[in-house]
């Protein structure tokens, strides 16, 4: 199909064919600590296999190109763009998804900051900033700003502005590092017998 | 009954004395509650809390504990642990997904479509086109122009013509590709001044209110005051014609739908929106069936600034396809198709003159905005009237004149956006404000401080402004920044610049002023026996917080804590009507509402504890779950049990409450744009650096200071405004919709449209300013969309402190900054731009007189605010005209025009210039 356009433009009408059929190969990782196995297609992209076989829909598309890091993963603990990798790639590779970083009931520091300092407002971009602020806490337990900000410039955020970001990352460094847990958060939020205190 | 009978009635009254189970959040039977924060108490009510702009309806049920404190959204935890499901995260059994088929013309008439080859290929499971729904439709009822897909032509590059469903995704972006179109291609329009000229194939027509044969959408003329004194008093004038490119909300998520229609013949759509109402309204339309039919679900929204406030084509789409196929399905879009559908906001070439006389005063703003609408009307309408009116205000102005005109262009419809209207304009006004103050000779803070309007007042175009922080703002933005010892004083390449904002905090008048004079907003509450408060609003959380507000409302009210409340906004089945988050209306709205429904469950409860207690009902109090006797806190009951009183014979207790603007505004057409219950105010101060030598800008520091009223969340209204600083810093130093030499957009991803990373943001530092609005709930009003304003001008005039340029064209690209850069040093013949000299201030005698005028004025307003039997007040007291009537009323010269004179026709400015064509309808054809 000949560029009907003057210029250069790209449209999802003159795109390439993709269809369906090409070989499927067993896929095997582990997915934020299961084991998963799948037939997928020798040439899927792990965001699709995440979001559309594995079903980890925490994984956000935002862009497809790696240019908005909503899709960010942690493979083998190391933050990647699940949208610029081949799911062939990372099999048998240990995968954490947003999904994977809170125990149990008990969130990761970061998660539960990022509620308490305004991090997170409309909430899509969060999980990729999630992971990737995950790992570098667990590489870098007090990192200071210039390495925040280096650790998220790949993510991009349009609600906050990034400020309350780093806010809670800096709260978050602190609270792993006072050693404090984190409370389970089925446990009631408010006191069910207010009074009754001593 | 006696005393002693009544006594055992106390608690329950089957087992008086004794309860048999637990009871959550019931108080117990301490006879004092957590202790409240005076410090959040208003003095009104015996706290500590100052309260400079006197007191407000809602003092007296602050407890101290919830309204004004930072607060977590409530639905945080769903966002961080990746639970919350957004558009594309709804995923139904058995689903299909769709694609859809776009124009490669700009504009071209469809003459056939050919689907054999698509719906051979195994997989596809049905395929719709504009054939299958041939109703308009559009969010304003005024303006219904588009179709769900094409229906005989295509207007823009990327507009729908038809959709498929298939099995997979692969499967369905075949069958896209087989599906042949044959265009007869038309003469497209691209520049926005083309479209004022008559076309021979408009790209739509209005039918007998087309204007001449031309592409105009919308035109306004608006004229107050005396026009011709306003020259004539004139010292010093500004004159600039500037461009703003367009610019896209880029929210992170990409638009999704999923429809689906249940067995029993009703469909379900799930759509992240900002007004489900709409959408609601629009489906009913397009696929013939009734409202009631259709179930609007709100899915989590990653993100709207007004990008997903219209009613969608794919959203019609998915639901015909759903039908067709009897299955349900998903349509996503990839980061291109969102630029296709756009919305965004305006390009716009804006023509802006000021005027101010030999004292200092604003004696005239005279503007001309064309704006590029794109293909569709979208909210154009009323983006029209909001380049001229929005920026009438926080000033008091002499005259004002506004000549307004969109026009139809074979791009993706231009829409709202947060500051919808306002910016460009704002922008225009600010930095001329900065330009006058330097012909002037002084400060540009003080000349804002001595012409601004005084509280309850109304301004040149008669909206009524209630509370105003405008000078608190000013004054905290010059404080904390160290103004004085910068602006004009610092080297080369650094700057520092001033900018404000007034903006709407909810519109007037609905956008479906329906006869009935239904509420704004409604919200009803729920409570049964577990003691846990149901909310149900249809105010859409897009991530601005506006499910943690009605919560922290309903808890205030009812003493409760942030957990007992259930916020349930998602679904129109269960949502009663609400207009949606756009115009900065969802806090003082539905708070409202919230407060109201609220309101009348507290009469209940107060109303049960006084038959337990035999108090009366006003000695009561309401505190952290308990009901008690202020002059004796000992004597009360928990929240349970005197909830458990009130349900008494009637089960679940439920309340509605509602709210709708007061009846505001003059009369002239177009008199209703613009008009709010409330404005918000804003003053940043933008410290910048500028490479002479690169053009390249950097942002350093942003002191911000937005009057929203009252915070009844601290937090989020901190994150609104960091948040509107990074998008303000984006449309005014790199993003931009680049359009190519032939009309096509060139930068449909986040590569090329450049939205602000972490390295490019500044230091913010939030300031909240609190005025304390008479009507706003708990004295609130919107932080939302008033706080981008500033930041484009602040930028701007920043640049200009640091370089002695001025830009005229929006994003301050190096680039362009570059070219001006060189302009400046032929100009003054100077080899190295590293040779310019930095602007410098003289001061002239007129500082002097705005400081002592902007003295007086600030003991005026405090009268102003604090007295309860206020004069009013109307623009033109500052020209010497009787502030108590209306400027019309005194004097004859003062005239509000909406309609072009023949003079000014013989010499139109460029918008104005769409009032040479007259309307079909008056050609007598």
């Amino acid at each position: 199909m000949a560029n009907p356009f003057g210029d250069v433009v790209s449209m999802s009408v003159i795109r390439l064919p993709m269809l369906p059929g090409s070989e499927k190969i067993p896929w095997e990782a582990t997915i934020n600590g299961k084991l998963i196995s799948k037939p997928i297609e020798s040439n899927a992209i792990l965001l699709d296999v995440l979001r559309d076989q594995v079903g980890t829909l925490g994984v956000k598309r935002g862009c497809d190109m790696g240019t908005c890091g909503c899709c960010s993963i942690l493979v083998d603990g190391k933050p990647k763009l699940s949208c610029l990798v081949l799911a062939q790639e990372v099999s048998d590779c240990e995968i954490t998804t947003v999904e994977g970083l809170a125990d149990g009931h008990h969130l990761h520091p970061i998660q539960e900051m990022f509620g308490e300092y305004g991090g997170s407002q409309c909430g899509f971009c969060t999980p990729g900033f999630l992971v990737v602020i995950s790992a570098l806490l667990n590489e870098n337990p007090s990192p200071n700003d210039s390495e925040i900000k280096n650790a998220i410039e790949g993510n991009l955020c349009r609600c906050t502005g990034y400020q309350q970001i780093v806010d809670s990352v800096r709260a978050a460094s602190e609270l792993l590092n006072s050693g404090q847990n984190i409370n389970n958060s089925t446990e009631p939020k408010s006191n069910p017998n207010p009074g009754f205190d001593e | 009954m006696t005393k002693k009978e009544k006594k055992e009635m106390v608690g329950y009254r089957q087992q008086p004395g004794k309860i048999s189970f637990s009871r959550p959040g019931s108080g117990g039977k301490s006879p004092f509650s957590e202790a409240r924060d005076e410090e959040m108490i208003p003095e009104s009510q015996g706290g500590k809390k100052e309260q400079p702009w006197g007191d407000h309806k809602h003092d007296k049920l602050i407890t101290g504990r919830i309204v004004g404190k930072p607060t977590s959204l409530v639905d945080s935890k769903w966002k961080v642990t990746g639970r919350a499901k957004y558009g594309d995260d709804i995923r139904l059994p058995n689903e299909l997904i769709g694609k859809i088929v776009r124009s490669p013309h700009h504009y071209a008439r469809v003459l056939s479509i050919d689907l054999s080859k698509a719906l051979e290929l195994p997989g596809v499971v049905s395929i719709a086109t504009g054939d299958d729904a041939s109703n308009k439709f559009g969010v304003l009822p005024v303006t219904k122009d588009e179709h769900a897909m094409a229906v005989e032509r295509v207007r823009h590059i990327g507009d729908l013509v038809a959709c498929v469903a298939a099995e997979d995704e692969a499967t369905a972006l075949e069958a896209v590709r087989l599906i042949n179109v044959e265009y007869e291609v038309l003469e497209s329009i691209h520049d926005m001044k083309d479209g004022l000229k008559d076309s021979k194939d408009p790209i739509h027509d209005r039918g007998e209110y087309h204007i001449g044969e031309a592409n105009v959408q919308k035109r306004v003329f608006q004229e107050f005051g005396n026009i011709e004194s306003m020259q004539e008093n004139a010292v010093v004038s500004h004159k600039n014609n500037w461009f703003f490119n367009g610019v896209n909300h880029a929210a992170t998520e990409p638009h999704a739908v999923v429809a689906d229609w249940d067995p029993s013949g009703r469909l379900t759509l799930y759509t992240p929106q900002q007004v489900p109402h709409y959408v609601h309204r629009a489906l009913a339309d397009v696929l013939e069936i009734p409202m009631h039919q259709i179930n609007v679900h709100r899915t989590f929204v990653g993100g709207g600034f007004g990008g997903k406030s219209d009613p969608f084509p794919h959203e019609m789409c998915a639901s015909i396809l759903a039908r067709k196929s009897g299955r349900p399905v998903r349509i996503t879009f990839d980061r291109e198709e969102v630029y296709w559908i756009n919305r965004g906001r305006h390009p716009s070439h804006i023509e802006m003159n000021l005027h101010a006389d030999k004292q200092g005063r604003l004696c005239g703003i005279e503007t001309d905005a064309l704006i590029d609408g794109g293909a569709f009307a979208s909210f154009g309408h009323v983006t029209t009237y909001y380049n001229g009116v929005l920026h009438t205000a926080p000033y008091e102005i002499g005259a004002f004149h506004y000549t307004g005109a969109r026009v139809w262009t074979n791009k993706p419809a231009s829409g709202a956006m947060r500051g919808h209207g306002a910016v460009n304009s704002r922008c225009a006004v600010e930095v001329g404000i900065d330009d006058l103050s330097e012909k002037l000779q002084v400060d540009p803070i003080s000349f804002r401080l001595a012409n601004l309007l005084p509280p309850n007042s109304a301004t040149i175009t008669g909206f009524r402004v209630t509370s105003i922080g405008m000078r608190e703002c000013l004054e905290r933005v010059m404080k904390e920044s160290g103004w004085k010892d910068k602006f004009r004083k610092m080297p080369l390449g650094h700057g520092i610049g001033i900018g404000c904002g007034f903006f709407i905090s909810g519109s007037g008048l609905p956008i479906h002023w329906d006869p009935n004079k239904f509420p704004h907003a409604t919200v009803h509450l729920k409570i049964d026996m577990d003691g846990g408060v149901t909310v149900h609003t249809g105010a859409a959380d897009i991530g601005q917080g506006s499910d943690t507000v009605v919560a922290q409302s309903v808890a205030e009210v009812l003493g409760l804590p942030l957990d007992m409340i259930r916020i349930k906004s998602r679904e129109t089945d269960t949502s009663p009507v609400d207009l949606g988050s756009y115009s900065s209306r969802v806090t003082f709205m539905n708070a409202n509402a919230a407060i109201s429904a609220a309101m009348k469950i507290r009469e209940d409860l107060l109303n049960a504890t006084s038959e337990i207690t035999d108090a009366p009902v006003e000695k009561l109090v309401i505190g952290d779950r308990r009901i008690f006797r202020k002059d004796d806190p000992a004597v009360g009951v928990s929240y349970l049990e005197a909830l458990h009183k009130a349900q008494e014979e009637r089960g679940a207790l439920v309340a509605s409450g509602a709210y709708r603007t007061p009846p505001m505004g003059r009369a002239h057409k177009g008199a209703a744009a613009g008009l709010a219950p409330a404005y918000s105010f804003s003053a940043y101060v933008a410290e910048v650096k500028v490479d002479v030598e690169t053009g390249q800008t950097k942002v350093e520091k942003v002191w911000a200071a937005h009057d929203c009223g009252k915070a009844l969340n601290p937090l989020a209204v901190k994150g609104q405004i960091i948040g509107s600083c990074h998008m303000g810093m984006g449309q005014v130093l790199s993003e931009e919709m680049r359009y190519g030499r032939t009309g096509n957009l060139m930068n449909t991803d986040l590569l090329d449209y450049k939205i602000p990373s972490i390295h490019e943001m500044p230091e913010v530092t939030p300031i909240i300013v609190e005025s304390n609005d008479p009507e706003g709930p708990f004295g609130a009003k919107e932080a939302g969309e008033g706080p981008l304003l500033p930041i484009l001008p602040a930028v701007c005039n920043a640049v200009y402190d640091a370089i002695g340029v001025r830009s005229n064209e929006l994003p301050i690209t190096p680039d362009r900054l570059y070219r001006d850069i060189e302009k400046k040093c032929r100009e003054l013949k100077i080899d190295d731009p590293t040779d310019l000299p930095s602007p410098r201030l003289e001061i002239s005698e007129l500082q002097d007189i705005l400081e002592k005028r902007a003295d007086q004025h600030s003991i005026r307003d405090r009268e102003r605010r604090l007295k309860s039997d206020i004069k009013p007040y109307h623009n033109g007291a500052l020209f010497g005209m009787d502030p108590t009537i209306p400027p019309d009323e005194v004097d004859e010269s003062w005239r509000v025009t909406v309609i072009p004179s023949k003079e000014y026709l013989e010499k139109p400015r460029l918008a104005g210039s769409a009032w040479l064509h007259t309307e079909r309808r008056k050609r007598g054809e």
